[in-house]
C-alpha cells in the first residue's frame, strides 16, 4: 500500500492523534508523483528551486510552495490524461469562469471514502434509522458540477433516507431558492417519528429559522434529528452571526441543542472533511495540517496568532492539491479542548479582503469581489 | 426610512407615499414660488457653521475614524458647503445666468430653469454622497427624489431633515426612499416621473440605468472613473512622498486615487530604478499612516505571490505589506488597491494611443512639476480623456468651483428657456 493511502487508513480512535511521520512520508510521496507527472506543477516548484527530495523531515513541508486556491482558478494543474478521472468537481464560484476544477481518481475516492467512513464513525454519524433529509444547498442536477452539491448528496447515504428535501431546487431550467417549501416539510417532519437530518450552507439555514422565529414557530423535531452545517457563508457574509447566536436560534425554533449541531469545512482543492468536536472546535485530522502563514512575509507564524490558512494534504493523485493557500484567515489553537482530543484546532476568522469596500474607482468593486481576479 | 415633505415614515408605507407622489410634486410645481439658490446657500451654510461649532460630532468623528479621515481634510471637504465653497460654484457652473433673466436680442430674453423633478440613484461609496447629490439638485431649483443606496446608515435623511429644518421651505423639494435595487417596479415608476435619472455607480449601475429610464427621461450618469500619475526622471523625493500620501490615505477606492504611475521611458531599467526609490518612502507612509488593514494586506500578499507564480517574479517590489509591480506592457488597468501601485512605461508620443480608446474613464492624472515638456503632455493628457491634471499627492483634493469628471453638474441639471419680451 502506498505511504498515501497508508495515512487515509488511519484508525477511527488514531483520527486525531496526529503521526507526523506517517504525514510527512506520504506527502514527499505525492509531491514527488506530481512533480513527475505534471508539468505545470514541476515548472512551478522548479521556478522556486524546490525539489521533492528536499523534503526530509515533517519540518521542510512548510517550505514546499504553496499553490493559492486563485491559482487553480486560472490554471488547469490535472496531473493525468482526462480517462483517469472518475469525477471532477469544481469550486462554488458565482461567476461561471472563476472556478477551480479538480478531478479525483479512483484512489483518491477510496482514500476520500476511508477518511469519511471514519470520521462520521468516530463522530457517531452512521445510522441504520430512516431520516429525512433537508439540504440548504442544491438539488442535484446533471449539469451542476459543484462539489458542495455532490458532498450534499453524498450525505443523504449516511442513513436510510426516507425523503431528501432542497432548499435550492431546479425548476424550469434553473436554480430557484425556496425556503417555504423547506418550512413546510419542518413543521409536517416534527410530528412525525423519523429523525431529521438538515445539512447545507448556514446563511440559508439562518434566514429559514430567522423566518420561522418571525412567525412565531417553535418546533420540537423527533429524537436524534441533527442540524449539520457546511460550506460556509459566501456571499452572505455581512449576514454571518456567531456561533452561540446560531445555537440559540436552532434551539428555540427546532428544538435542537447545540451537541446535535454539526459543522464541516473542507473546500473542493482540498478535499478534507473536517467536524467540528463537541465544543465547535476543528480539530486537524491525520490526514491533513494546517500551516498559518504571516499576512506579509507568508512565512509560519507560531499558533495562536492570525494568518492566511494553507492546508496540506497528500490525498489526490488527480491534481496537486498537497499545499493549497486559501484566502480564508484564521488562527491554529495549541490549547487543550475539553473535548480530550490532542490535536490542534483551527478558527476561521474569515475571508481575506473585505466584501462591502466603498469604491468609485473603475473595475474596483469587481476585483474587490473576486469576480476578476 | 422614507422622508417625505419634511417628515420621516416606516419603510411600510411606501406604497402609500408614492401613489400620493405625482399629484404633490405637481402641485408645488404649480404653486409654490421658484425655489432660488439663495435659499439653498443659506440652510447649507447655518448648517455648515453648525457643524464646524462641532454640534454634530457624535456622528462626524466616528465616520472620520471609520474612514481613517484627518478632522482637517474634513474641514477642507465641508467647506465645500460653505456659503463661500456653493457662491463659488455658481459662479462657475451657471456663468451669467445665474444673474436671472437675461437678454437673448432685442425681442428675447434667455434664463435658465431647473429641469424639474431629478430622480438620484446614489452610490454609497461616500457617506455623504446621496445627500450632496440633492443638494446640487435643489441648487438649481429641482424637486428630488432620492434612492437611498444599499446599506445606507441614515446619514442622508439626518442631514437632509436639518436642512429643512434651516429652510423649511425645501421640504416640497426632497423625498428619500429606501427601494431596495431588486424591486425594479418601483424604481422603475420612480423614474418614470422623473425628468432626469441621475445614476451613481459603476457600471453595472449604469447599464441597468438604460434598462429601465423610460425613452423620454434622460439619463445622467457619474460612472466610475480611474486615475494615475504620469513622470520623468525629474520627479522629486518630495514629490513621490506626497503621491504616497495620497495613495495610502484613499487606500486608492476613490475615482481620483492614482492606480499606478507612467514614465516617459522605454527603459525597463529606469522603471525598476524608481521602485526602488519609491519602496522605501512608501513603506515608511504606510507605516506612518496605519491605514492597510490586515485583511487587505493579506489579499494582496496573494496577489503578488500569484504574480509570482505567474512567471513576474523579478518585477515585485515589496516591502512591509506595500507593493509596486514594474509591467513593461503600456495598458491602463487598475492596481490590486490598497497600497499596491504598478508602474509602466509611456512615452509621450504614445500616449494619444495608449489613453484614448478607455473613452469616458479617465479622470485625475497627477504630473511631475518638471516634467519634461510639461505644456505638451498636460495637452496630450486632457486630449486623451484627462479632466483634471494636478500635481503628485493632489490626485484626491477637492477644489469649490471644480469640475465634475469634467462637466458642470449645475448645468446639467438646467434647462436654458427663450422668451419673448
Amino acid at each position: 500500500m502506498s505511504k498515501m493511502s497508508s495515512l487515509f487508513n488511519t484508525k477511527k480512535k488514531k483520527i486525531y492523534s496526529l503521526d507526523d511521520e506517517k504525514f510527512y512520508l506520504a506527502m514527499k510521496e505525492n509531491c514527488s508523483f506530481h512533480y513527475e507527472h505534471n508539468k505545470k506543477y514541476k515548472e512551478l516548484l522548479d521556478g522556486f528551486g524546490f525539489k521533492p527530495s528536499d523534503i526530509n523531515s515533517y519540518e521542510d513541508l512548510a517550505k514546499i510552495p504553496f499553490i493559492p486556491t486563485l491559482y487553480f482558478k486560472h490554471h488547469n494543474l490535472l496531473s493525468l490524461k482526462n480517462s483517469k478521472y472518475i469525477v471532477k468537481a469544481t469550486s462554488s464560484g458565482t461567476s461561471g469562469q472563476n472556478v477551480s476544477i479538480i478531478g479525483f481518481t479512483l484512489g483518491d475516492l477510496l482514500r476520500g471514502w476511508n477518511m469519511v467512513r471514519r470520521v462520521f464513525s468516530y463522530h457517531h454519524l452512521w445510522s441504520l434509522k430512516p431520516h429525512r433529509y433537508i439540504i440548504f444547498g442544491y438539488q442535484p442536477h446533471k449539469g451542476n458540477d459543484k462539489a458542495i452539491a455532490k458532498t450534499a448528496w453524498g450525505f443523504t447515504f449516511v442513513t436510510p433516507a426516507l425523503s431528501k428535501d432542497y432548499a435550492i431546487r431546479w425548476v424550469d431550467g434553473g436554480y430557484k431558492v425556496d425556503l417555504d417549501n423547506l418550512e413546510k416539510k419542518l413543521i409536517k417532519y416534527s410530528k412525525g417519528k423519523a429523525p431529521v437530518r438538515t445539512l447545507g450552507f448556514p446563511a440559508y439555514t439562518y434566514f429559514l429559522l430567522e423566518q420561522m422565529k418571525a412567525k412565531g414557530i417553535k418546533l420540537k423535531l423527533p429524537k436524534g434529528s441533527i442540524l449539520s452545517l457546511g460550506g460556509g457563508w459566501k456571499s452572505f457574509y455581512k449576514e454571518k452571526v456567531d456561533k452561540q447566536t446560531f445555537y440559540d436560534l436552532a434551539y428555540e425554533v427546532l428544538g435542537i441543542d447545540d451537541k446535535h449541531i454539526f459543522e464541516f469545512f473542507g473546500a473542493v482543492e482540498h478535499p478534507i472533511l473536517y467536524t467540528d468536536c463537541r465544543y465547535h472546535h476543528f480539530h486537524i485530522p491525520n490526514y491533513a495540517r494546517v500551516i498559518i502563514r504571516d499576512v506579509e512575509t507568508l512565512e509560519p507564524v507560531k499558533p495562536g496568532q492570525p494568518g492566511l490558512i494553507n492546508l496540506l494534504t497528500p490525498m489526490c493523485l488527480g491534481a496537486p492539491l498537497l499545499s493549497v493557500m486559501t484566502d480564508d484567515i484564521g488562527i491554529l489553537h495549541e490549547e487543550t479542548c475539553p473535548c480530550g482530543e490532542k490535536s490542534m484546532y483551527l478558527e476561521i476568522l474569515g475571508r481575506s479582503g473585505i466584501e462591502d469596500i466603498k469604491t468609485c474607482a473603475a473595475g474596483a468593486e469587481d476585483l474587490l469581489k473576486g469576480e476578476k481576479s | 426610512m422614507i422622508l417625505y415633505k419634511g417628515e420621516v415614515y416606516p419603510d411600510g408605507k411606501q406604497e402609500e407615499l408614492i401613489s400620493s407622489l405625482e399629484g404633490d410634486m405637481l402641485e408645488t410645481l404649480q404653486n409654490n414660488r421658484t425655489l432660488t439658490y439663495n435659499d439653498v446657500i443659506d440652510a447649507c451654510d447655518k448648517l455648515y457653521q453648525r457643524v464646524m461649532n462641532h454640534e454634530f460630532d457624535n456622528i462626524v468623528l466616528p465616520l472620520l475614524e471609520m474612514a481613517n479621515m484627518p478632522y482637517s481634510t474634513f474641514e477642507r471637504y465641508a467647506k465645500y458647503f460653505s456659503k463661500e465653497g456653493l457662491l463659488k460654484k455658481i459662479d462657475i457652473e451657471l456663468g451669467d445666468l445665474k444673474n436671472g433673466e437675461l437678454d437673448l436680442d432685442e425681442e428675447n430674453t434667455r434664463h435658465y430653469e431647473p429641469l424639474g423633478i431629478l430622480f438620484h440613484i446614489a452610490a454609497g461609496n461616500v457617506d455623504l454622497l446621496p445627500a450632496y447629490s440633492v443638494v446640487e439638485g435643489l441648487l438649481v431649483g429641482n424637486i428630488n427624489i432620492l434612492k437611498l443606496p444599499t446599506g445606507d446608515n441614515g446619514m442622508s435623511i439626518r442631514l437632509l431633515q436639518e436642512l429643512i429644518k434651516e429652510s423649511p421651505i425645501l421640504k416640497d423639494y426632497i423625498y428619500v426612499f429606501d427601494v431596495p435595487s431588486t424591486e425594479v417596479e418601483t424604481i422603475k415608476q420612480l423614474a418614470n416621473l422623473a425628468d432626469a435619472t441621475i445614476v451613481w455607480g459603476g457600471d453595472m449601475a449604469q447599464k441597468a440605468a438604460r434598462t429601465f429610464v423610460d425613452i423620454h427621461s434622460s439619463i445622467i450618469s457619474w460612472g466610475h472613473k480611474i486615475s494615475f500619475t504620469y513622470v520623468d526622471k525629474n520627479v522629486t523625493d518630495e514629490e513621490l512622498k506626497a503621491l504616497c500620501e495620497s495613495i495610502c490615505a484613499t487606500n486608492q477606492l476613490f475615482c481620483s486615487s492614482s492606480q499606478g504611475i507612467y514614465v516617459n521611458t522605454d527603459d525597463i531599467n529606469e522603471l525598476k530604478a524608481l521602485a526602488e526609490r519609491i519602496l522605501p518612502l512608501f513603506a515608511e507612509t504606510s507605516k506612518r499612516m496605519g491605514t492597510l488593514p490586515l485583511t487587505m494586506k493579506a489579499k494582496n500578499s496573494l496577489l503578488i505571490y500569484n504574480e509570482k507564480l505567474e512567471g513576474n517574479a523579478d518585477k515585485v517590489f515589496m516591502k512591509d505589506g506595500v507593493s509596486i509591480i514594474v509591467k513593461e506592457d503600456n495598458k491602463l488597468e487598475l492596481s490590486f488597491l490598497f497600497q499596491n501601485i504598478w508602474i509602466k512605461p509611456l512615452k509621450k508620443e504614445d500616449i494619444i494611443k495608449v489613453l484614448k480608446p478607455n473613452k469616458n474613464l479617465l479622470q485625475t492624472v497627477s504630473i511631475n512639476k518638471l516634467i519634461e515638456g510639461k505644456k505638451e503632455i498636460s495637452s496630450l493628457l486632457a486630449k486623451a480623456g484627462a479632466t483634471r491634471i494636478t500635481a503628485l499627492g493632489d490626485n484626491s483634493r477637492m477644489l469649490a468651483g471644480e469640475s465634475h469628471d469634467g462637466e458642470y453638474a449645475l448645468r446639467r441639471y438646467i434647462r436654458v428657456v427663450e422668451t419673448i419680451k
